[in-house]
């Protein structure tokens, strides 16, 4: 009789342990709805020219400066197939007091021009003299930036008040870029 | 001849600690106060045990069935974890165990006790930085560093033989010791990492962008598995290398019961003081440099770096393998009880034989620390035991820990003859709903026991 008092209380024990359990409805088939869309923000360029960079050392002024670099970010195919949107800002302060042109050119492989941005910057006549834009790149613009694999600068000068070895201010260019992803 | 243990605990198995009219309570202190002439178990049948717990999260926080966007459920658990919130899965299945009391009857030579188990250990930290930036990116988070060390995990298979050994030094006092041999199936290990990824407001360039990385994953045994080429069946494979294909490793536990009065009785072990040496088949994966990032800048000075930003960053963050061998340390526990026993059983008055407990009621309180790859966890229990009669013990358990401030635990021992069982479980409250519970566990054994006796066996 008392192994059947033992076996009682087991069956007991199980039971009530079964019966009072139960699980809310769980749907693990959720982790393929995961969508990842995380917003970076990062430096895009940078630059710092002074006034004495516009006159060489024989007191002449240079009408423009010019550098292109290589712009490779967009090598990685990762990176590529998760872009969706991309702005970029850009903030130009000039302390000279002369106008200026600049053109940011993005150039494919074979330095073909994909797209220009093109900022007149006005003359430095005391006051603050910042020129904010942001340039939005997404659908057909997108697909251009992604071919882009060189960045040309260019900064023309526009006729004014003579530059000389003493002449003050600087024309800084300072830029951002906010990069929306989806990574599915 | 049937011995099954199905366990689903944590490593904490704070209701079969001490439970001494379990062989298995040697596991867990191998100065267990357990007497028997011989005990033994069904070659892999003779245990399983399986925990699966997270702490800041439960499944049902992710994946409910409530039409509410995965997305969101991710984004609520990341932001509401913090990065020591864990999740952790134990699994032990005993290929077989079994022991025997040394010498006659009326020598005091003590006890042997041996078995193999295998074990799969896996452990993780909420990565909380590095999933904040890959859910909503930096964006909102300009001047704060990601922390990369916030990525650690591990998980390994391994084999332990092991032996144990345990003898009554005085009248009072049970110590033991179980020495342990590990074979490792596999290891992957990435507990050391450090570094961050920052970007803050800068006075020049639109921000200061900084990425410093020093992660490593350590890998034995798992190479031909993550090859491309590979198309053969993990399980099997993974089987294959566990005894004696792998790397070998040593440990030790040790433990004692002592009685300083007849009704109070103090344990403690520790457990798992080992290591496992990797030497083969290893690799290490490491992504280590660093990088300030200040854009694409035009110097107009016609000397530019010929590379461009994407180039110079894969050059200055280097992702590596490597061969080195590496020593991983077994996950240390550290178990203590404090009990005191009352209530004599009316008939069991006058036969109280040494060692042996006569009392019905023992309440105690249980200390349980392990060490992870960060702070130890710590896990608080009191408990009530009641020996219904010789042949029935209750244990009832009410345990703090980092899982659960609610976690109560019962568990059963019965005796028919030579043949013991177990059932235990804990979180019992968690029954109410499994896939909301942090963490679960159910016990059950089925042992054939031959006691020891003060009779002369030809009696």
């Amino acid at each position: 009789m008392k192994k059947y008092y033992l076996y009682k209380i087991v069956c007991l024990l199980l039971l009530t342990g079964g019966s009072f359990s139960c699980t809310s409805d769980l749907n693990f088939d959720q982790v393929n709805d995961l969508k990842l869309t995380p917003v970076f923000e990062a430096n895009f360029s940078y630059f710092n020219v002074p006034a004495t960079a516009f006159v060489s050392s024989t007191g002449l002024e240079y009408q423009w400066a010019y550098d292109e670099q290589e712009f490779d970010v967009f090598r990685d195919k990762y990176l590529n197939s998760y872009l969706q949107k991309v702005d970029f800002y850009f903030e130009i302060n000039n302390t000279i007091n002369r106008a200026y042109v600049l053109n940011v050119v993005l150039l494919d492989d074979n330095s073909n021009a994909l797209t220009t941005i093109n900022f007149n910057v006005p003359a430095y006549s005391g006051t603050t003299n910042t020129i904010t834009r942001t340039e939005i790149f997404e659908n057909m613009r997108l697909e251009l930036l992604k071919r882009a694999r060189k960045m040309r600068f260019l900064i023309a000068m526009e006729p004014g008040p003579t530059l000389n070895a003493n002449s003050t201010g600087s024309i800084v260019l300072r830029s951002s870029a906010t990069v929306y992803t989806e990574i599915q | 001849m049937l011995l099954i243990v199905v366990t689903c605990f944590s490593q904490n198995k704070q209701v079969l600690y001490n439970l001494t009219s379990v062989p298995q309570s040697m596991m867990l202190n191998p100065g267990a106060d357990f007497k028997y002439k011989y005990y033994f178990g069904v070659p892999m049948l003779s245990g399983f045990s399986f925990k699966v717990g997270s702490s800041g999260f439960s499944a049902y926080d992710l994946f409910a069935n409530d039409g509410v966007d995965f997305n969101e459920k991710l984004r609520k658990v990341v932001y509401s974890t913090t990065r020591n919130d864990h999740a952790a899965i134990n699994e032990q299945i005993e290929l077989f165990n079994g022991g025997i009391k040394l010498g006659d009857w009326l020598e005091n030579k003590g006890y042997l006790s041996f078995g193999l188990y295998q074990e799969f250990d896996f452990w993780s930290y909420m990565p909380k930085d590095p999933a904040i930036l890959a859910l909503d990116g930096n964006q909102n988070y300009i001047g704060k560093a990601f922390d990369l060390s916030d990525l650690s995990m591990k998980a390994e298979v391994l084999s332990v033989l092991h032996v144990g050994y345990h003898k009554n030094v005085s009248d009072n006092l049970i110590v033991g010791a179980r020495g342990k041999i590990y074979f490792s199936g596999f290891n992957a290990t990435s507990t050391q990492n450090s570094g961050y990824i920052l970007t803050r407001p800068s006075n020049t360039t639109m921000y200061e962008q900084i990425v410093r990385s020093n992660l490593t994953l350590n890998t034995s045994g798992i190479s031909k598995y993550i090859a491309d080429d590979y198309d053969g069946d993990v399980a099997s494979d993974v089987k294959k290398q566990l005894l004696f294909g792998g790397d070998m490793g040593l440990g030790f536990d040790l433990g004692f019961t002592y009685y300083p009065k007849k009704n109070t009785q103090i344990t403690a072990s520790i457990l798992d003081v080992g290591f496992v040496r990797h030497s083969k088949d290893v690799e290490n994966f490491t992504y280590k440099g660093y990088y300030k990032y200040e854009g694409i800048n035009p110097g107009f000075s016609g000397n530019d770096d010929p590379d461009g930003v994407y180039s110079d960053f894969n050059e200055s963050v280097k992702r590596d393998t490597l061969y080195n061998k590496y020593t991983t340390w077994r996950p240390v526990k550290l178990n203590a009880s404090y009990q005191y026993s009352y209530g004599v059983n009316r008939d069991e008055d006058c036969v109280c034989e040494a060692g042996e407990k006569p009392y019905k009621n023992a309440v105690g309180a249980q200390l349980f620390i392990m060490s992870t790859p960060r702070l130890p966890i710590t896990a608080l229990t009191g408990f009530y035991q009641r020996n219904v009669s010789g042949k029935l013990q209750l244990k009832a358990t009410y345990t703090l820990d980092s899982y659960s401030y609610t976690n109560i635990g019962l568990g059963l021992s019965a005796r028919l003859g030579a043949f013991n069982m177990y059932f235990m479980g804990d979180n019992l409250l968690g029954y109410r709903d499994l896939s909301k519970a942090n963490s679960l566990s159910v016990q059950f054994g089925f042992n054939f026991i031959f006691k020891d006796s003060n009779e002369p066996p030809n009696k």
